[in-house]
């Protein structure tokens, strides 16, 4: 067996362990459910509707993949534009600190104004979360790129374009990826604020119904599937890091 | 000072006169030498005495101060128009983490437009060549320092340009590897017949290596001493202990001695 499916069977088996002593303390320390429900009521809660689980898992999840991947393309646009045009940065980087300076609800009201209560909404929002963390990483990235291999690049000949794809950008690459790491989590914390402005579907909607109708159990459940979302994206953008960047941080 | 300038009709690469200015600080200051086809020239001096400024304007990647002569091929230039022209090693490997050892050694013919296939498979065919036979797929840092450098001499020799730039290539190796290498390097050179213009702080690297000697003075850099190296090749390791060698070397310590003290003596603030 594989080091990986030893590490994954390792983090399954804390996982059931963790749900154990969960279960045994409300159990054993006569835990009120008002206050923490027993694991196996929250699974029971799965169980009885899980189509409306299973949807708002997805709808979040598209929410949130969608605004990620947009707010990564840009900011790395956003970056290299930057990295070319030092003037162009020193202009609109300020502006850009200035804009995350509104807090995210704020932002998120005027977003669901503008876009009404669509997906694109909220995806709107994931994406102001994403951006900035990216193009900054992305401009120090290539800032920190050694400039002997910047001129060994050019004694070859190589045009800008060229030191840029064959050098600059694969050598950011680590910073972008602790960017994208910030990015995975925050993108879905975007999703769900942007879905309390008001919609049918999604993680943020069931945690609202839960908090309106005082059922723990199903707040609970929501927290439980906003969890496995966050922790499942977070561990998708590790493992790509981890194929892509298989060097580390040599340099 | 040393030998007459050999007269040869057309050198490969003539300077006449270089200088160069960096805010208060003049790294060279007519510098002059000529390189003729074939010839391996090794450079030495004191650190600090304008030996990499000398490299960059030769690479094309810093323009020489007006009123300097810089021709190559016999047709005066710009440095910049030296650029893809001269096959530069810079002194650390500067090797891409991303790429395996064949793609490291063909990423100047990628640059220059080359089909990536073919510059493998002439990449593939010289790797036993460079004692790399069965690490083409291997990751730099999987590599020993030796090693890494070899890749980087073999990027520099697939990189096929008449004039390559060695900037202490071997700098950073044990002394053993070290002389290692330098025999095989004249071995690669022999057999490739590249013109080699060649920097190191080692006064035996450079005789054991060259055709000619360059003693550069301390800085501003100008040359010190030209000295022809009338030794047979091939070159074995015991010529090191030789009295035709040690002959050598005598005047060429004398000439970089004089010019350490000089240096110490004038800039013992100034950084190298």
């Amino acid at each position: 067996m594989n080091a990986a499916a030893i590490a994954a069977l390792r983090l399954l088996g804390g996982v059931i362990l963790a749900g154990l002593v969960w279960e045994a303390a409300v159990v054993g320390f006569g835990i009120r459910p008002h206050l923490l429900p027993r694991l196996s009521e929250i699974l029971a809660a799965f169980a009885v509707t899980p189509g409306a689980y299973w949807a708002g898992l997805q709808r979040t999840a598209a929410e949130t993949l969608i605004g990620f991947a947009a707010g990564t393309a840009v900011g790395i646009m956003n970056g290299v534009i930057f990295f070319r045009a030092p003037l162009l940065r020193d202009m609109l980087l300020p502006v850009f600190i200035v804009s995350q300076t509104i807090p995210v609800i704020a932002f998120g009201a005027l977003v669901v104004m503008w876009f009404g209560n669509t997906l694109f909404a909220k995806a709107v929002i994931a994406f102001y979360l994403t951006f900035f963390p990216v193009t900054v990483n992305t401009l120090l990235g290539l800032n920190s790129v050694d400039p002997r291999q910047v001129a060994l690049l050019r004694s070859f000949g190589a045009s800008p374009r060229q030191i840029l794809f064959r050098l600059q950008l694969p050598m950011a690459l680590p910073q972008i990826f602790v960017a994208l790491r910030l990015g995975a989590s925050l993108s879905l914390v975007g999703a769900i604020v942007g879905e309390w402005f008001g919609d049918n579907t999604g993680i943020g909607v069931l945690l609202l119904q839960a908090m309106y109708n005082e059922s723990v159990v199903a707040l609970w459940a929501a927290i439980l599937c906003a969890a496995l979302l966050g922790t499942g994206f977070y561990a998708l953008v590790a493992w790509a890091e981890r194929r892509i960047v298989f060097w580390g941080a040599e340099q | 000072m040393g030998m007459p300038v050999s007269s040869s009709p057309s050198p490969l690469l003539e300077l006449r006169g270089l200088s160069k200015r960096f805010g208060t600080v003049q790294a060279l200051d007519g510098f002059g030498l000529d390189v003729q086809p074939g010839e391996f020239v090794t450079v030495v001096g004191p650190s600090g005495c304008g030996k990499s400024t000398l490299f960059n304007i030769v690479a094309g990647l810093d323009e020489p101060d007006d009123g300097g002569i810089l021709r190559f091929k016999g047709r005066g230039c710009h440095a910049k128009e030296l650029l893809g022209q001269v096959s530069f090693m810079p002194q650390r490997d500067l090797l891409l983490p991303w790429r395996n050892v064949v793609d490291n050694a063909i990423l100047a013919n990628e640059i220059e437009g080359a089909s990536r296939r073919e510059a493998r498979a002439k990449a593939l065919a010289m790797l036993p060549e460079f004692g790399l036979a069965g690490f083409e797929t291997q990751y730099p840092h999987q590599l020993s320092g030796g090693m890494r450098q070899r890749v980087a001499l073999m990027r520099t020799f697939l990189f096929e340009r008449e004039l390559m730039l060695l900037d202490e290539p071997f700098g950073a190796l044990d002394a053993l590897t070290r002389s290692m290498m330098q025999r095989w390097l004249l071995d690669v050179w022999q057999r490739h017949r590249r013109t080699i213009l060649f920097i190191t702080h080692d006064v035996d690297e450079a005789i054991f290596l060259g055709d000619r000697v360059v003693v550069m003075t301390a800085r501003p850099g100008a040359v010190k001493l030209m000295r022809a190296v009338n030794l047979p090749r091939p070159r074995a390791p015991d010529l090191l202990t030789s009295p035709e060698f040690t002959a050598i070397k005598r005047e060429v310590l004398d000439a970089i001695e004089e010019e350490a003290m000089k240096s110490f003596i004038s800039g013992t603030a100034a950084p190298p």
